[in-house]
């Protein structure tokens, strides 16, 4: 047979319009932990020092942990104009600066780190948490990781986790200017006036 | 090779629907066109068509691992000095290309021959993949086709397993999906391949390629200024590479599908390189650049703009006249000829082979028709099978 055996074919209608949902940052995410099977438990530290202090004989591994996850929570935390805005979500004094090339912006401050033996035995998972001290957020009270995820309540220092939670967060970032790409198709789409026989695809 | 008129399915119209497929019609045109389609033989997909696609694909390989080496050759490509650097480490590094589409002239007998390869941005994916994939199926389910029947159409499942391959490999949270801004047919076979992404289990994003931004740290955002580090784009690098965020292309990591060396691959110049490292073979016509031309006089030939989409900004030049000129925006970077090999009539139609591959295999083809010797972008699509 020379041909796609088989094809899902609920993946492929639209009975809905899927092209004009459009994704949200830092949106509220809630998790199912019951339906997952992968999930184990995770430790989460203030600092190196809890990690090691818990964990004798796991120095190196905590201040690996610790400072990757300082890295990855610049990386990856919601960016604010303003430490007003910043802290309307997170709480007063919650806030820290993002060291931006061009003007400063605010991010909130690394709360703790999730610590966690990776599912091959032989390695660390982490990753950065933040919480939020305003009690009108949604995250107040709650270990956060930078996608929005919530993990319970901040009292705790044992959470059940999937293994969503260790994997990679996108960046975010200041963006200084949009539009730098897309000039050649209105340069071209628009010449001699041609575009009613012209279906206006850039593919070939 | 027989062109084979059948009914139409009744309720296709309201399936297309159901199925998001917006662009079969276009501008008042029929675009997919179940009027008829296309029966081959086993021997003519395989011997005709699969055999040479795999062959002239090393070949067009073999011109570009020439090319990244050979500053002359970067110039006659008309590829900006900037990128030189990052195309010949892109290429080094072997950054995985997802899928790319040969056009060939074939009528069933005489050896198909290469008109050009769309490497780069290949359209009629969805129509290739999926649409004349359902057409089949419905079809042999009524009854009007035979159950023994086949179609050389393995694309979607390639398409899944590729995107496993490639995204297994990165370590990123989403691959992103872009294309430009009104239109239709873009945006459709974007989502066609986003749709092939999520059965791989990948998390997919989408952006406007007109939206994207400049974000601190030299990255490219997305509109919720989240970094885009791997990215399937539908916008040809030629315009990438002279745009206002073309500094940016080589000062970060950002993974492209296709990736940067295909702007050889996609590029016109590749013909004549082709005739020159591997003259008279059967599947190739011969090629020439614009100060080669002598070679070539006692020949019908086209000029082909070296980038260039849809037919468009061709010329045939016979004994020496411009017999045809079609419209278009494209050859300030110059110009490449071939030689004349008009694509076989059946009835009134101009027939083109699209043959696709999907991780450098073989995967599949699309057939088109023209009205016109000159296949644009308002040529229509029709499917076809193979007879057992």
């Amino acid at each position: 047979m020379k041909r796609t055996k088989s094809i899902n074919l609920g993946r492929m209608r639209k009975t809905t319009d899927r092209l004009s949902l459009k994704p949200i940052s830092l949106a509220i995410a809630s998790i199912t932990l019951a339906a997952c099977s992968d999930t184990r438990q995770a430790s989460v530290f203030r600092d190196a020092n809890e990690c090691s202090f818990q964990n004798p004989g796991l120095e190196e591994e905590c201040q690996i942990a610790y400072e990757e996850a300082l890295k990855d929570a610049s990386d990856t935390a919601p960016k604010y104009q303003s430490r007003r805005e910043c802290e309307a979500e997170f709480g007063n004094n919650a806030c820290t600066n993002y060291n931006a090339s061009s003007g400063s912006m605010f991010m909130p401050a690394m709360a703790g780190f999730m610590f966690a033996r990776a599912l091959d035995r032989n390695r660390y998972n982490h990753s950065p948490v933040f919480t939020s001290y305003n009690s009108r957020s949604p995250f107040y009270g709650d270990w956060v990781t930078a996608d929005g995820y919530r993990y319970g309540s901040n009292r705790h220092s044992t959470i059940t986790v999937g293994n969503k939670a260790f994997k990679p967060k996108p960046k975010v970032t200041r963006t200084m200017s949009r539009g730098g790409f897309g000039s050649t198709v209105s340069a071209k789409s628009s010449w001699g006036g041609k575009k009613s026989s012209f279906k206006g695809g850039w593919g070939g | 090779m027989i062109r084979m008129p059948i009914k139409e399915r009744p309720n296709w119209r309201e399936q297309a629907d159901d199925f998001g497929f917006k662009f079969h019609t276009m501008y008042g045109k029929a675009y997919w066109d179940e009027s008829a389609y296309y029966l081959f033989t086993l021997e003519q997909i395989e011997q005709g068509i699969e055999d040479p696609t795999a062959e002239v694909h090393q070949m067009c390989l073999a011109v570009v691992d020439k090319v990244v080496n050979d500053e002359a050759l970067l110039r006659k490509f008309r590829i900006p000095e900037l990128f030189w650097d990052n195309l010949n480490q892109s290429w080094k590094r072997g950054d995985p290309s997802l899928y790319s589409r040969l056009d060939f002239a074939y009528n069933g007998k005489d050896p198909a021959k290469l008109y050009e390869n769309n490497a780069d941005t290949p359209t009629s994916i969805y129509e290739s993949g999926f649409w004349q994939w359902l057409w089949l199926e419905d079809n042999v389910r009524s009854g009007q086709i035979n159950r023994g029947a086949d179609q050389f159409n393995s694309l979607q499942e390639k398409l899944i397993q590729r995107f496993s391959e490639i995204y297994s490999k990165t370590d990123q949270p989403y691959l992103y999906f872009g294309c430009c801004k009104d239109t239709e047919e873009d945006r459709g076979t974007v989502q066609y391949l986003e749709d092939c992404a999520n059965e791989a289990g990948i998390p997919t994003k989408f952006v406007y390629i007109e939206d994207m931004g400049h974000g601190e740290g030299d990255l490219f955002t997305d509109l919720d200024n989240q970094a885009i580090e791997l990215m399937f784009k539908l916008y040809p690098w030629e315009f990438m590479q002279r745009e206002e965020y073309a500094g940016l292309i080589n000062k970060n990591a950002t993974q492209w599908i296709e990736p940067i060396w295909k702007s050889v691959l996609s590029n016109k110049a590749l013909l004549p390189m082709l005739w020159k490292m591997f003259p008279n073979h059967p599947n190739l016509l011969p090629a020439f650049f614009e100060n080669e031309l002598d070679n070539s006089i006692s020949m019908d030939i086209v000029k082909k703009p070296i980038y260039s989409r849809e037919g468009a900004n061709v010329s045939i030049i016979r004994n020496g006249k411009t017999v045809l000129d079609t419209d278009g925006p494209y050859g300030e970077e110059g110009f490449i000829y071939q030689a004349y090999h008009p694509l076989p009539k059946f009835g009134k139609n101009h027939t083109l082979i699209g043959s696709w591959l999907v991780n450098d295999q073989p995967a599949g083809i699309s057939v088109r028709e023209d009205k016109a010797v000159v296949t644009q972008d308002m040529s229509r699509y029709l499917p076809h099978t193979i007879l057992n």
